[in-house]
């Protein structure tokens, strides 16, 4: 189906990256579909709504993500796969007190 | 207790939650931003690729961007991105970015066969100059040239307009917006006397009915696609019908599918009105009082060379413009001919769906909306067959109210702000006048505050002309700006290449990447692009859209709105302007085409204190006043008060745009109807007040078939097009890594069946050959593209495979915009 970004090596500079996508798909192929988006890897379904999905993908660079988000838009069943949010940062950053936030 | 990384998921899935309208249990409003992202500075700009213009926060640290995200707060996206989007902040940081001039050279100096070599900005211009003095003594005006883009800015739109009709006098000016719409614009000003669309994007949560002639909007507007989709998914009784010559991504979506047999388009449509007039479902009232009727020229040839047979051949090559007046009695007569089974059999699409198809029109209780790209624009008779759209649309009454809406959508993020509203096209001049006509030249002569009688009167070369007139040598000096054309261009290697070539042409090619254009080029000059410059944009709905300049542009690049303006300090009106002009305004003598252009009391009108101070803008420091202010300001005077109103500048940097006419600071949604355009008149309904006579006109038309089919030695039919990865020629989204990889050479995708019969399988390395030339790729046969048998499909993205040295340089012979939707190939085993 989709041929996957490579893995870039794992240096110390290596990245966590997180993005949201907004997925419309005709709901009657909602199984279907949530089979073929599990079988993709590093991706996760969080809701699910007259016709529109959350997903959130995960992975060390850009390149996942967009691979991720190019196969769900090709998908049979699925209309569009469009990004809401992405986020990057260096895999050290972890704990929750670290956590600032801004408006955009 | 949620860690950092539960919390930012969190974030995420609320933003995505929101976007789309779904509920989610007990969450807190989301903020987008986390950790280090909330060091970064973030401004809005408008995306650079395609026509929907979509707006995007872009964050900037140490004169970088580094990320970018949907804009919450624009109207168009509502905060999402399409992947292309989603890489705008890497467009900018390609590898072999261009930093400095480059000159062909040899033993120091110019030669046309030299190699390329560094020079300075001056040595650059100098030449450059020398070659433009040398080639306007020689032959005059008409041997000089440029070809730009619905890619450039506004104001660059307008500094090139400037300088090309008034300072070299001439309008051998076209974009390449005129390989992407110039159809759909002819069309526009020939029916409703002004151009684009009545309606805009809210249009979309008002149909009960979509339908989409030639695009693919689910991989070329992936945005405007899911308003389209939650629409459909939202309300049950939309419906959605989807034609095409091939199958793509947007069918997962259509109701009414439907494959037709290329150029068929034109007899579904006459199709359609007679079923709307045999069924009785005319809106007697809306035409009666509102539209005309008018029989138009057939037989009008293909555009191709005047000494092609084809050209000899038709009847009325020569004036395929012409059209006289007809009834209502009449025009139903003439579509009377295109029956249900008389169309089935000649596009091959299945009765009931092209009766389903024409009810959608037909019914009064449906609220349509017809959306078209190349697939109608790039045709032969593209100009015909926009005017279709608009007969059925006016035949029911169905247009410029909500829902009702015919409308045309665009490939280039200016095509409609820059190429058509500047007027940057070969026959135009700002807010729709036009260079032919006496009244209007004068009127720009006032504006621009330069002698009576110094614009040109004559039609200049259109792209596809350009490339022929610079083949045959009669074009020698030539500026490409912000486009691919050796690309983009049709039969390139016998009609483009060869004019970049021809020793007595010097060619320029500014680009912020070593294109296949570039590197033909005999003078390559670095651009600054996006947000490395101050700009504005006008989207396919009317919205006008501007951006800060966020970051410097690497190296010596430059915008081409300082290149424009720079270059034009080399001449002086000695130079340049007839002895005659000079003697009967001598205040203009021996001044630089800077002064008289750009130095003229209106352009240089506003002080550097106007420029945000939050913000760098190299162009105005480099000559001294609010460039981009006063350019703007000098231009938006030709469409106030004349139905193209456009707000004061420092509006745009506040705003996400505004759709004109903007008149008392509101925007208009849709125009010619009373209560939601200022400029219908009390007591009116309607009024389509481009016409005198505030009627719009409706077009007959015949079929008639496309220049080159397939026959027994070329026997298949040959579509380009594009790929949801990579934008137009892949200058910039090829070099995304990412992009790159996920869509990494064009293929030709073609029908199992069809791979068989040739002895191919998918993967097979074939060769695509027409009667002008060929391109080596493998074979598809499973991918996102699904052809029927005898149609094959390739994407023109990829440099390393041009398939435009297949296609067929035959043009609308009104708009003269390419056809590159039809033409004749095989396909054989390497």
């Amino acid at each position: 189906m989709h041929s996957d970004a490579p893995d870039r090596p794992a240096d110390a500079l290596a990245e966590w990256h997180i993005a949201s996508i907004l997925v419309h798909l005709r709901p009657e192929r909602s199984p279907d579909v949530r089979a073929a988006v599990a079988a993709l890897g590093d991706v996760e379904v969080h809701a699910e709504e007259r016709g529109r999905m959350v997903v959130t993908v995960e992975g060390p660079h850009e390149g996942r993500i967009a691979d991720r988000m190019t196969a769900i838009h090709l998908m049979p069943g699925v209309m569009s796969a469009v990004m809401v949010f992405h986020h990057a940062e260096p895999m050290a950053a972890r704990s929750a007190d670290e956590v600032g936030t801004a408006r955009r | 207790m949620l860690d950092r990384r539960d919390f930012i998921k969190a974030q995420a899935v609320a933003a995505a939650a929101t976007a789309g309208g779904i509920s989610l249990p007990a969450m807190a409003q989301p903020s987008m931003v986390a950790g280090e992202d909330a060091q970064l500075t973030w401004s809005k700009a408008p995306c650079r690729f395609c026509g929907t213009g979509c707006s995007v926060m872009v964050a900037t640290k140490d004169n970088r961007v580094v990320a970018t995200h949907g804009d919450m707060q624009a109207e168009v996206n509502r905060g999402l991105n399409c992947v292309k989007g989603y890489f705008l902040s890497k467009i900018m940081y390609g590898q072999d970015r261009l930093t400095q001039p480059l000159l062909r050279m040899r033993d120091g100096k110019y030669h046309k066969d030299g190699e390329f070599r560094p020079v300075s900005w001056d040595e650059a211009f100098d030449e450059m100059a020398r070659q433009w003095k040398r080639v306007l003594k020689e032959k005059g005006p008409d041997a000089v040239g440029m070809f730009g883009s619905g890619q450039w800015t506004i104001w660059e739109g307008y500094a090139a307009s400037k300088l090309m009709r008034a300072g070299f006098r001439t309008n051998n000016l076209d974009p390449n917006a005129r390989h992407c719409m110039a159809s759909a614009a002819v069309a526009f000003i020939r029916t409703f006397g002004m151009d684009e669309p009545m309606g805009c994007y809210d249009d979309f949560e008002h149909a009960d009915a979509f339908v989409l002639w030639g695009s693919n909007m689910a991989e070329m507007h992936p945005i405007l696609w899911t308003r389209i989709t939650d629409r459909r998914l939202a309300h049950n009784h939309v419906k959605v019908a989807v034609l095409s010559t091939f199958e793509h991504r947007s069918f997962e979506l259509a109701d009414i599918p439907m494959i037709f047999e290329p150029g068929t388009d034109l007899a579904i449509l006459n199709y359609i009105a007679n079923h709307i007039i045999q069924s009785g479902r005319v809106n007697k009232a809306f035409i009666e009082k509102h539209c005309s009727f008018r029989l138009g020229q057939k037989d009008i040839g293909y555009g191709l060379r005047p000494e092609s047979v084809l050209e000899v051949r038709a009847a009325n090559a020569k004036d395929p413009t012409d059209s006289k007046p007809m009834s209502f009695d009449e025009f139903a007569t003439f579509v009377s001919d295109y029956t249900l089974d008389k169309v089935a059999e000649l596009s091959k699409v299945p009765k009931e769906r092209l009766l389903a198809l024409a009810e959608m029109y037909a019914d009064p209780k449906t609220k349509v909306m017809s959306l078209w790209t190349m697939g109608f624009n790039q045709h032969v008779r593209g100009v015909w067959v926009n005017h279709m759209v608009y007969n059925i649309h006016l035949l029911t009454g169905k247009i410029s109210e909500p829902g009702n809406s015919p409308f045309s959508l665009t490939g280039q993020p200016s095509a409609c702000g820059t190429a058509r509203e500047v007027g940057t096209f070969a026959h135009r001049l700002p807010a729709d006048m036009q260079v032919t006509n006496p009244t209007h030249r004068s009127h720009v002569e006032e504006g621009w505050k330069i002698p009576k009688g110094l614009l040109p009167g004559k039609i200049g070369y259109h792209a596809v002309l350009q490339d022929r007139m610079l083949k045959d040598g009669k074009l020698n000096a030539y500026w490409i700006m912000v486009n691919n054309n050796l690309q983009a261009a049709p039969n390139s290697d016998n009609e483009t290449y060869p004019g970049y070539r021809n020793p007595e042409n010097f060619i320029v090619v500014s680009d912020a990447y070593p294109t296949v254009t570039a590197a033909a080029a005999d003078l390559i000059l670095p651009a600054a692009m996006w947000v490395e410059k101050e700009g504005a944009y006008g989207n396919a709905e009317r919205r006008t859209h501007f951006w800060h300049q966020l970051v410097n542009a690497p190296g010596e690049a430059r915008s081409d709105l300082w290149q424009l303006m720079e270059f034009s300090k080399r001449f002086t009106t000695d130079e340049v302007w007839p002895k005659e002009i000079l003697d009967a305004n001598p205040d203009f003598r021996g001044k630089t085409l800077f002064d008289v252009l750009f130095r003229n009391g209106n352009v240089d009108r506003f002080p550097l204190s106007e420029v945000n101070p939050a913000y760098e803008n190299r162009e105005s420091k480099a000559f001294g006043f609010y460039v981009q202010k006063g350019l703007f300001e000098e231009y938006a005077a030709f469409g106030r008060g004349h139905g193209h109103d456009l707000a004061p500048f420092d509006t745009y940097h506040e705003v996400r745009g505004l759709r004109w006419p903007v008149v008392e600071g509101k925007e208009t949604k849709w125009r010619y109807r009373e209560g939601l355009d200022p400029y219908v008149p009390k007591g009116e309904g309607v009024r389509f007040y481009g016409n005198p006579d505030g009627k719009a006109n409706l077009f007959a038309f015949p079929y008639e078939p496309p220049a080159e089919s397939p026959d027994k030695d070329f026997d298949l039919w040959l579509v380009t097009g594009r790929v949801l990865e990579h934008w137009h020629s892949g200058s910039m989204t090829m070099r995304v890594p990412e992009l790159y990889k996920a869509m990494p050479m064009a293929l030709v995708y073609m029908h199992p069946d069809d791979a068989q019969a040739r002895g191919l399988r998918r993967g097979s390395e074939v060769k695509v050959m027409s009667r002008r030339g060929e391109m080596r790729t493998r074979v598809e046969t499973r991918g996102r593209n699904r052809p029927p048998r005898g149609v094959v499909f390739v994407p023109w993205f990829d440099s390393a495979r041009l398939i435009n040295k297949c296609t067929l340089d035959a043009t609308d012979p009104i708009s003269k915009q390419t056809d590159f939707k039809k033409c004749a190939v095989k396909i054989v085993a390497v």
